[in-house]
């Protein structure tokens, strides 16, 4: 018997009131991501991609609909209940990395951990290992500020892997590098998502979403496509 | 998370900013050290209270024109420079009707600011010249060390005798010459030093070693007839204290003239009225104290506030962050509001340990026994722990609150 889907969406809508105009950023959503999927979520700007990631990461709320996260409806939660299902499923990566730059390696990858309440040796010992997993063993008492761009992503990777989160949700997360860092970057996502990691890109590069196995394409707040490998 | 992780979390954001939190901490240090140094003083003079203004013998008061203390303003003092001076003649007729009632009834008038000579030695105008008689040293607390009392006949036939403080004793014979029988020159009148007072240290950081006393009669004659005569009266026993009161404030109303319904135009200073008095003064100081630190104290909250605010905007991103790996809003309030109490409480301890230090200060200027206001010390940390409370809550408040969306949109 197949699990549950992790994700469930169903007639998801989020509106946003400009003025007198309201705006729908995402119009009557349905969508489902099952454990190990590796999915792009594409579309021009405007399409609502980031309120759509927003959404899924538990850092907003829907306006009407259901957004179910291993069972548990999302769009009913209060900020404390949202900042909970964040430390315990979400791991995020972010086009501009959003690591806190007086801190070291290793004391941004352990964040999370701090927040779940892990004691410090083992925080310590599981941020490392993070670390090592994308290749920064060597690294880890370097500030974010004394690093190159793919080695912040890969920081921000292993922050967003500590906790074992039940989705990695990456926004744009090779925006602002290069393209072999890029492919780097994009190998490493690879890797995770063989290892059993649900994982969901947003993405409007097409070479980018090229390595995922499943392209979801938006356009004006709808679906627009939903294609698997 | 555990509060050691927020304190650790706390010191290292306000450690970012080294000079702001330096600034914002000497806000409150100013205001809690205005309010222990002032305390600290206060206590070190009170400790010394009973001591220095216990200057009357036991069993003894004194009655006189003018109280201890004038308080106030102009009017209240020429209200009592208004009234009559005590007259010898009224101090003799005093006298002369409670005898019975008292074991020694003394005469005293002083008036500083004198200059005293001999053998080429001339002081500053500080010393303080005293007519008295033979009762003056048993009143006051003062002890004969070499030569003699006066006697009634100095009194009596007003002799140009004279005993010195010790003070005065180091300035003019200060090679350790026997002073009895030399004569010293006090505003142009020669007296001959009969006796040596004992030292007795000094009152409020002021010598009471630093005079002469001279035969009573002589200073009305000699110096100054139109003085104000102080008496001082020492009952029999400690039971007949209230009694000897009584009799002589009734003796001094009859003295004076006084009708049934006029009141006293005299006071009456015990050594319970003298520290009544003090304690008027010193609750007044304190209550100022408190009232301008508190002030300072409120101001210096306000900057705590504000630097908070700006702090919070300035860390916006961070609070997104954090939010974004699941900090809850109470750890985000906890980390804010506990800043704030850090730079309240560690301007506080600065403000208690230079407040104390300066209090000590004054206290070893008065030659007094270091002191620890512990009440004000726990009143200073209360009041600063609110103080970082109260204006860390609303900074905290909003940080914790923030949009974890609107906080994590690149700027």
């Amino acid at each position: 018997m197949q699990e549950p889907p992790v994700i469930i969406m169903k007639e998801l809508c989020k509106f946003y009131e400009m003025g007198d105009q309201v705006v729908r950023a995402l119009d009557s959503i349905n969508l489902d991501f099952r454990k190990n999927d590796y999915a792009a979520i594409m579309g021009p700007s405007g399409s609502g991609k980031s309120t759509l990631m927003n959404i899924i990461g538990c850092l907003d709320t829907p306006t009407s609909g259901i957004y179910e996260l291993n069972g548990q409806n999302v769009a009913e939660m209060n900020d404390d209940e949202l900042a909970l299902a964040r430390n315990r499923e979400i791991g995020f990566v972010f086009q501009t990395f959003n690591l806190l730059p007086r801190l070291n390696c290793l004391r941004n990858v352990e964040l999370p951990l701090i927040y779940a309440g892990v004691p410090p040796e083992e925080r310590n010992e599981r941020a490392a290992e993070a670390l090592r997993k994308v290749g920064l063993g060597d690294r880890m008492t370097h500030k974010p500020s004394e690093l190159s761009g793919g080695q912040i992503q890969r920081v921000a990777i292993a922050r967003a892997l500590i906790n074992k989160p039940s989705i990695i949700l990456a926004d744009e997360p090779t925006g602002n590098l290069d393209t072999a860092t890029s492919h780097d970057i994009m190998n490493i996502f690879g890797t995770l998502s063989e290892v059993g990691n649900t994982i969901i890109l947003i993405t409007h590069e097409e070479d980018i979403a090229r390595y995922t196995k499943r392209i979801i394409r938006l356009r004006d707040g709808k679906i627009e496509s939903d294609s698997r490998k | 998370m555990k509060l050691r992780e927020t304190i650790i979390q706390a010191l290292s954001s306000l450690s970012v900013n080294r000079l702001r939190s330096l600034l914002t901490i000497m806000g409150v240090a100013v205001g809690v050290f205005s309010i222990i140094g002032v305390m600290t003083a206060l206590d070190a003079v009170d400790k010394s209270v009973e001591t220095g203004l216990t200057s009357l013998g036991a069993n003894t008061f004194q009655i006189q024109k003018f109280p201890a203390t004038v308080f106030g303003s102009g009017h209240s003092r020429n209200f009592y420079a208004n009234r009559k001076d005590i007259t010898y003649q009224q101090a003799l007729l005093f006298r002369k009707s409670i005898e019975k009632s008292a074991r020694t009834i003394g005469f005293i008038i002083t008036s500083m600011g004198n200059r005293a000579k001999y053998a080429g030695i001339d002081t500053n105008p500080d010393v303080t010249l005293t007519g008295g008689d033979e009762n003056f040293s048993a009143a006051n607390g003062y002890n004969v060390s070499a030569g003699r009392n006066l006697s009634e006949s100095d009194i009596r036939y007003a002799r140009n005798a004279a005993l010195i403080g010790s003070e005065l004793k180091e300035t003019l014979f200060p090679g350790g010459e026997n002073p009895v029988d030399k004569s010293i020159k006090v505003n142009g009148e020669v007296y001959t030093v009969i006796g040596v007072f004992e030292k007795k240290g000094a009152a409020f950081g002021q010598s009471q070693d630093n005079f002469l006393l001279i035969p009573i009669t002589r200073y009305l004659d000699h110096v100054n007839e139109k003085s104000s005569i102080a008496i001082t009266v020492e009952a029999l026993s400690r039971k007949d204290y209230p009694q000897a009161l009584d009799r002589a404030i009734g003796a001094m109303r009859i003295v004076r003239g006084l009708g049934v319904k006029d009141p006293n135009d005299f006071e009456i200073r015990t050594n319970e009225s003298l520290i009544d008095s003090f304690k008027d003064i010193k609750s007044a100081i304190s209550s100022g104290a408190f009232i301008i630190s508190f002030m300072s104290l409120l101001t210096a909250g306000v900057g705590i506030m504000n630097i908070m605010l700006v702090s919070v905007t300035e860390r916006t991103r961070e609070i997104g962050i954090r939010k974004s790996v699941g900090a809850p809003r109470r750890s985000i309030l906890r980390q804010f509001l506990l800043e704030a109490l850090f730079l309240s409480l560690v301007g506080g301890f600065i403000g208690i340990f230079v407040g104390i230090t300066a209090g000590n200060i004054v206290a070893l200027k008065f030659n007094l026994p270091p002191i620890f206001p512990w009440l004000w010390i726990a009143v200073s940390m209360i009041v600063c722990s609110g103080i970082g409370m109260a204006f860390g809550i609303f900074p905290a408040w909003k940080a914790a609150n923030l949009d974890p969306v609107e906080a994590l949109r690149p700027k």
